[in-house]
C-alpha cells in the first residue's frame, strides 16, 4: 500500500520524478527477495525435493534483481529506452526458473495432482492470455515487430507459471504451506496483468516508468517475499529435540 | 519374542517416515517432529502407537496434500505391508 501510494504521489511531480522513485523501489525490492531465497536456500541445504526447489527459486530472484538493475542502469545512467534490452533476457530467465521450482516442489505431492486438475488450470491460463493475444494481433502500433512479440512473451510466461500455482493452492488447500502458494498465485496474477498492461501501454506508447501498472510489478515482488518470508517461519530451525525414546540409540547404549 | 518383533516394526515404521520426510527436505522432517513434540508430547517412533498425531501434524502442514506423504510412506514399507499392525497404522494415517 505504501509503495502503491508513494508512486501515486510521485506522479504528481512529474514523470521525472516518478521514473526515479520507480526505478530506486524496484532495487530494495528485488534485493530483498534475493536476500529472502538466499536464507530460505540455506535452511533447507539442497536435501530433498524442496531443498533443490528453494535453489532454483534462488535462480529467479537473482535473475530479476539483475533485470531490475540493468533496466535502472539503462534508464538513468545512459538515459536509454530500457525496453527491449539485455534486462528483458534476465526477466525472461526467471521464468523457467519458476516453473522448475514449482514442479520440484510439487514433486513429492504428485499422486495428488489428477489430470483433471492440470486440465482445468490450463483452460483458465488459457483464458487469462485472451486479452494480451487479441492486444497482440489487432494492433496499429507504430513499435517493431520484434519489441511487440517481446513484450506478449511475458503474459504467455506468466500463464504458464499460473498453472503449477494454481495446482499448488488446490494441493495445500487447508495446510500452513498453502499461504505460501496462495501469495504466488496472487502475485503471479498481479505480473499477468501487469505484463498485459505493459503491452497495451507500449504499444499505444504511453507507458513509462513510474506508470501506475508498475505498482502491480513491485507488489508482486511483494507478495513473493512474504510468502517466502513465511515458510521461513514455518520451517525456521529450533533447538533439536532429543528424543529419550530414541529406539536405535537405546539399543547401542545396551 | 513378540515384543522384539514390535520393536522392530516400531523403528521400521520410524524409519520409513523419516526417510519418506528427509526426500522432501531435512526442514520437513524437522518441522513434523517439532510439531509432534510440541502438539502432542510424542516422538517419532510413537506414532506407530499414535498414528492419529502423525495424521494431523502432516494434514496441518501440508492439508489435502498429506495423502501422498501417506503413499510414499506406504511404498517405503512395501515389504511389511502383509503384517497386520503395519497395514493397522497406514490406515489410521490416510483417513
Amino acid at each position: 500500500m505504501i509503495v502503491g501510494l508513494g508512486i501515486l504521489v510521485a506522479t504528481f511531480f512529474g514523470k521525472e520524478v516518478v521514473k526515479m522513485v520507480t526505478d530506486f523501489t524496484y532495487i530494495p525490492v528485488a534485493g530483498i527477495l534475493v536476500v529472502l531465497s538466499i536464507t530460505i536456500s540455506t535452511r533447507f541445504r539442497s536435501t530433498g525435493n524442496h531443498g533443490k526447489a528453494w535453489l532454483l527459486f534462488l535462480g529467479i530472484a537473482i535473475s530479476w534483481f539483475i533485470a531490475e538493475t540493468i533496466w535502472v542502469i539503462n534508464e538513468l545512467v545512459y538515459h536509454q529506452n530500457p525496453f527491449p534490452s539485455s534486462a528483458d533476457a534476465f526477466y525472461l530467465l526467471g521464468y523457467p526458473f519458476l516453473f522448475l521450482f514449482s514442479i520440484q516442489y510439487l514433486k513429492p505431492f504428485k499422486k495428488s495432482i489428477s489430470k483433471k486438475m492440470i486440465i482445468s488450470t490450463s483452460i483458465i491460463a488459457i483464458l487469462v492470455l485472451i486479452p494480451n493475444l487479441y492486444m497482440t494481433l489487432h494492433n496499429n502500433s507504430s513499435e517493431n515487430k520484434f519489441t511487440i512479440m517481446l513484450g506478449a512473451i511475458y503474459p504467455i510466461a506468466d500463464a504458464i507459471v499460473l498453472i503449477p500455482a494454481m495446482i499448488g493452492i488446490v494441493l495445500f488447500f487447508r495446510g500452513e504451506v498453502n499461504f505460501l502458494w496462495t501469495l504466488l498465485l496472487i502475485g503471479i496474477l498481479f505480473e499477468v496483468i501487469a505484463d498485459t498492461g505493459f503491452q497495451y501501454f507500449t504499444l499505444d506508447n504511453s507507458y513509462y516508468t513510474g506508470h501506475p501498472i508498475d505498482i502491480l510489478f513491485i507488489w508482486s515482488y511483494i507478495l513473493f517475499s512474504f510468502g517466502i518470508y513465511n515458510h521461513i517461519q514455518i520451517f525456521k530451525k529450533k533447538a533439536k529435540i532429543k528424543d529419550p525414546k530414541n529406539l536405535f540409540d537405546n539399543k547401542l547404549e545396551n | 519374542m513378540n515384543l522384539d518383533k514390535e520393536q522392530l516394526r516400531k523403528a521400521l515404521v520410524s524409519l520409513s517416515v523419516e526417510r519418506t520426510l528427509l526426500k522432501i527436505g531435512e526442514p520437513v522432517y524437522e518441522k513434523v517432529v517439532k510439531q509432534l513434540s510440541k502438539e502432542y508430547n510424542c516422538y517419532l517412533p510413537d506414532c506407530y502407537e499414535h498414528p492419529e498425531y502423525l495424521n494431523k501434524v502432516l494434514k496441518k502442514i501440508f492439508g489435502d496434500s498429506y495423502l501422498s506423504i501417506v503413499d510414499a510412506i506406504k511404498k517405503e514399507l512395501d515389504d511389511q505391508l502383509m503384517e497386520k499392525p503395519i497395514e493397522t497404522f497406514i490406515c489410521a494415517i490416510s483417513e
